[in-house]
């Protein structure tokens, strides 16, 4: 491979799945990006992209990887358009830095991401939400524009600065959650929403996972509109059980406060918290699916919460330890399986023969776990045209080494 | 198109639903953009899936170009057919399927109207959120397409927000699920691109809406200024205060003239109305709303008027939405622009078309989403005086100029469709344009689908300005323009 200015030799730092790639290139530009792009394509080398690393281990074991593109050096632009409740910036820019800069205004892009280097452009690529997604929806949700880079080094634009815009196909919603398959992002400008002026949390624990999927029912039919409605489950063949039921609401101070004095009524028996124990159980709730072991994602229909709890319940009493994190209002959580690969991969096909979840997907897991299912699972119904726009996209087939989704 | 093709038509959708004599054709030949007309050869309309995978296939075999239709309320020419091509009319596939109330989910077919979705679920306490000025005559089926927004998209979002699920007859003619009831399928967002995509990459056959939990409590103003600076000043405060309305609505002096004629809602005299509404749990609202109302008699406002009834604020949203149908009133004729700025650019750019107007002596109301910086001027002429139907569209252009200077769009919400193609470069480079067709051309090689939208093609000579003018329905009397 060319030596470029950009480029240098891998560390044992760089390897991904223990692969380490023939090189790594650190463009310091857009136009530099491109120029790593086209020359990629017309040699066929097999392209990784990297934002800040925090999310590389997701998707399947690599073979071969001829170089990795870290976008970290993309720090720029970062514009705040306060009175437009607008950001954009670069790929390279950290979520933490985003919003520390937006704090200052008392805005915020309300996502959350498990690990506090993550960067705009791996955010985009892994679509990547946390609690809040109750509210305000996953990162695409909240994408309104993006300049990116295609395979073959053109740089191209889609949507705009503007929040309410229908010129054009959407490309950026699109590629968004194509874990770097489609094209490369190089900046991204996003609608924001006010921080909220005081939030509280009520937390629950419960004996049964039918109290617990009651309990959820009834907040979801209620006129209440947390901000987040989180379920936790720890279990494990020893350990004693753990179920507990997270809400969050954040607003004005006298309707926060009004707010968790409903929810306390409607359902008993929860402890309060806000301050730093509230920020500490988000943390928790944030983090714990991350800690170790594999970590598997899925989906279900909200009102089939009771069954999934029990469904991981009874993947613990089998033979592995589980941790499980679910966003309770929209059917989507987080699954930590810790054991050897061999029962994790045991706990992975009995989730895919389950009536009860959808889209399992292993996100995190040892070499060994995915040598043994395939970390995607089925292809999507949509998988043709997905396909043909892959192929339209990327025709050399050089983004993504081959680790899917596409 | 031969006659073995016709009778394949007949013979996948019945006698009764293929449609080829001239009059019958003729409600088929524009949307709600009639300035924009063509002929199709025929049109079809089916009842099922299987029979608009039908047309498909026997489209793409004989190389004939196709156009999904729903109730033809679009303002942008999306829905206009091709000369030699088939309408496929999806009014006839009006079922609503299933309700979901535990998932707040509701399946339905393409033609049931936006606004039966939040009939069905409202004795429940649930509504659909997407709210375009249409809904009670348009089809879901035409707001996946558009990816219609509305009024309150300031807060809840547009279509693609709400929309979990598709299934859709592809250009080749497979019939595909695209998403899914189930959050976070793996991988990039097909259902995205296919929202909004008006029509250019998958003839939808089945829609799965997200329900929302109907507010607590909602409460509406609405307050009357001099001048449409206070009002921006306002409605700056407002989104400074950290308030998110579900809507914030403003109308010019024109406008308000208009709507008055029309459907006399009473509204104080003005300069310019300013209509906030918020919504959520009650606490919330009683105390933010009380924030709104000062901020509107500090920055000026000469009267403040709280609905304090549902009746009184569906008066309110009556004067609003009845907008555009009322410049009839106080105009012979008058063009729909749509464009977008960013919301702090609005006193700016507003400006910038008062000058305009004052320049040409065209009177243009203006009505618009001022929480998003979503422009409606409303350009008044009179056809009967030469030349000033070819002003009026120059005008438009000029508007979605300043739009684009500005940082904005040249569409926030009636697409691109037929009638912007060709505003398409302003926006976006050669390059980015040509991505967008590399994609369209990955699902439709053959360019089959909708043909002639949302991409530009070199302009014709003598091609006929667009102007507005009245629907054969409008001129029958059986409809009216919303």
């Amino acid at each position: 491979m060319a030596s470029s200015e950009n480029g240098r030799a891998a560390l044992p730092a760089d390897a991904i799945d223990g692969v380490l790639p023939r090189r790594v290139m650190e463009p310091d530009g857009p136009t530099e990006v491109a120029e790593v792009l086209t020359r990629a394509t017309a040699e066929g080398w097999s392209t990784i992209v990297r934002g800040r690393g925090t999310k590389l281990g997701w998707g399947r074991a690599a073979t071969t990887v001829d170089q990795v593109v870290s976008l970290a050096r993309l720090v720029s632009p970062l514009v705040h358009r306060d009175g437009d409740l607008t950001a954009t910036a670069g790929a390279g820019v950290r979520l933490a830095d985003l919003n520390a800069r937006l704090g200052e205004k008392g805005q915020w892009l309300p996502v959350e991401s498990a690990f506090g280097d993550t960067s705009i452009g791996g955010l985009i690529a892994t679509n990547e939400s946390g609690p809040l997604r109750h509210r305000y929806g996953t990162p695409r949700d909240l994408l309104i524009g993006v300049t990116l880079a295609l395979a073959d080094g053109r740089v191209v634009k889609a949507g705009g600065t503007v929040v309410k815009n229908v010129a054009g196909y959407d490309l950026g919603r699109f590629i968004s959650g194509s874990l770097g398959t489609l094209a490369l992002v190089l900046d991204a400008t996003f609608k924001l929403a006010p921080i909220p002026k005081s939030t509280t949390t009520v937390s629950w624990t419960f004996d049964s996972a039918g109290q617990l999927g009651a309990a959820v029912a009834s907040l979801a039919a209620s006129q209440l509109e947390p901000a987040a409605i989180d379920v936790r489950v720890e279990a494990g063949t020893s350990a004693p059980l753990h179920r507990t039921l997270l809400a969050g609401f954040g607003s004005s101070p006298g309707a926060t406060t009004a707010q968790v004095q409903a929810c306390c009524g409607l359902v008993p028996g929860g402890h309060v918290a806000s301050g730093d124990e509230e920020f500490r159980i988000w943390r928790e709730q944030v983090e714990l699916p991350w800690r170790g072991g594999a970590t598997v994602r899925f989906g279900w229909l909200p009102s089939a919460l009771t069954d999934v709890v029990g469904l991981v319940e009874s993947l613990a009493r089998a033979d592995v330890l589980c941790a499980f994190v679910g966003r309770a209002g929209v059917g989507a959580g987080l699954l930590r399986l810790d054991g050897t690969a061999a029962a994790q991969a045991r706990a992975v096909e009995r989730l895919r023969q389950s009536a009860v979840v959808r889209h399992v997907v292993v996100l995190e897991g040892s070499r060994e776990l995915k040598a043994s299912v395939d970390v995607w699972g089925a292809p999507v119904p949509w998988h043709q045209p997905l396909a043909a726009l892959k192929r339209s996209l990327d025709p050399a087939g050089i983004l993504g080494a081959g680790r899917g989704p596409l | 198109m031969t006659e073995g093709f016709l009778d394949e038509l007949v013979a996948i959708c019945g006698p009764d639903a293929v449609l080829r004599e001239p009059v019958q054709l003729l409600t088929y030949e524009c949307d709600a953009l009639p300035h924009l007309r063509e002929t199709p050869a025929a049109v079809v309309l089916p009842t099922s899936a299987t029979a608009v995978q039908g047309v498909v296939r026997a489209c793409a075999r004989a190389r004939v170009p196709f156009v999904a239709r729903g109730h033809g309320t679009g303002l942008s020419g999306g829905a206009l057919p091709v000369p030699g091509g088939v309408v496929i009319s999806l009014a006839r596939m009006n079922r609503v399927l299933h309700v979901d109330l535990p998932n707040r989910q509701v399946t339905v077919e393409p033609g049931v109207t936006n606004l039966e979705i939040t009939r069905q679920v409202a004795p429940h306490g649930y509504y659909y959120a997407p709210d375009p000025s249409s809904q009670q005559v348009c089809s879901i089926g035409g707001n996946v397409a558009e990816n219609s927004g509305g009024a309150h998209c300031l807060k809840y979002g547009f279509t693609v927000h709400h929309v979990l699920e598709v299934e859709a007859v592809l250009p080749n003619g497979d019939l595909v699920r695209i998403g899914s009831p189930c959050a976070d399928a793996p991988g990039p967002d097909l259902l995205a691109l296919i929202v909004g995509s008006e029509g250019t990459m998958a003839v939808v056959t089945k829609v799965v809406v997200r329900i929302l939990r109907k507010p607590e409590a909602v409460q509406t103003l609405l307050a009357a200024y001099d001048s449409l600076s206070e009002a921006g000043t306002a409605v700056s405060e407002i989104i400074g205060a950290g308030i998110v309305p579900a809507a914030v609505e403003m109308m010019d002096a024109l406008a308000l003239r208009a709507a008055e004629a029309a459907v006399h809602p009473n509204f104080p005299p003005a300069d310019t109305v300013l209509i906030v509404e918020l919504d959520g749990p009650r606490a919330e609202v009683e105390e933010l709303f009380a924030t709104v109302q000062e901020i509107c008699r500090r920055t000026g406002a000469t009267v403040v008027e709280v609905a304090a009834t549902d009746e009184h604020r569906m008066r309110i949203w009556r004067g609003r939405k009845a907008a555009f149908a009322a410049m009839g009133r106080i105009s012979p004729n008058y063009y729909v622009q749509d464009g977008v700025v960013p919301r702090t650019k609005l006193p700016e750019v507003l400006g910038r078309i008062r000058a305009l107007a004052e320049r040409t002596g065209l009177g243009i109301g203006n009505v618009f989403h001022a929480g998003d910086g979503n422009l409606h001027p409303l350009i008044c002429y009179d056809e009967s005086v030469p030349g000033q139907a070819q002003l009026a569209e120059e005008v438009a252009g000029e508007i979605l100029t300043y739009c684009v200077e500005a940082g904005g769009s040249i569409t926030g919400e009636h697409g691109v469709g037929a009638d912007k193609r060709d505003y398409m470069p302003r926006m976006f480079s050669d390059t980015d344009l040509a991505a967008m067709q590399l994609l369209r051309d990955a699902v439709d090689p053959h360019r089959l689908c909708n043909p002639g939208k949302v991409l530009p093609t070199p302009r014709l000579c003598g091609e006929v300005p667009g102007p507005y003018r009245r629907h054969p329905v409008e001129h029958a009397g059986l409809g009216e323009r919303f």
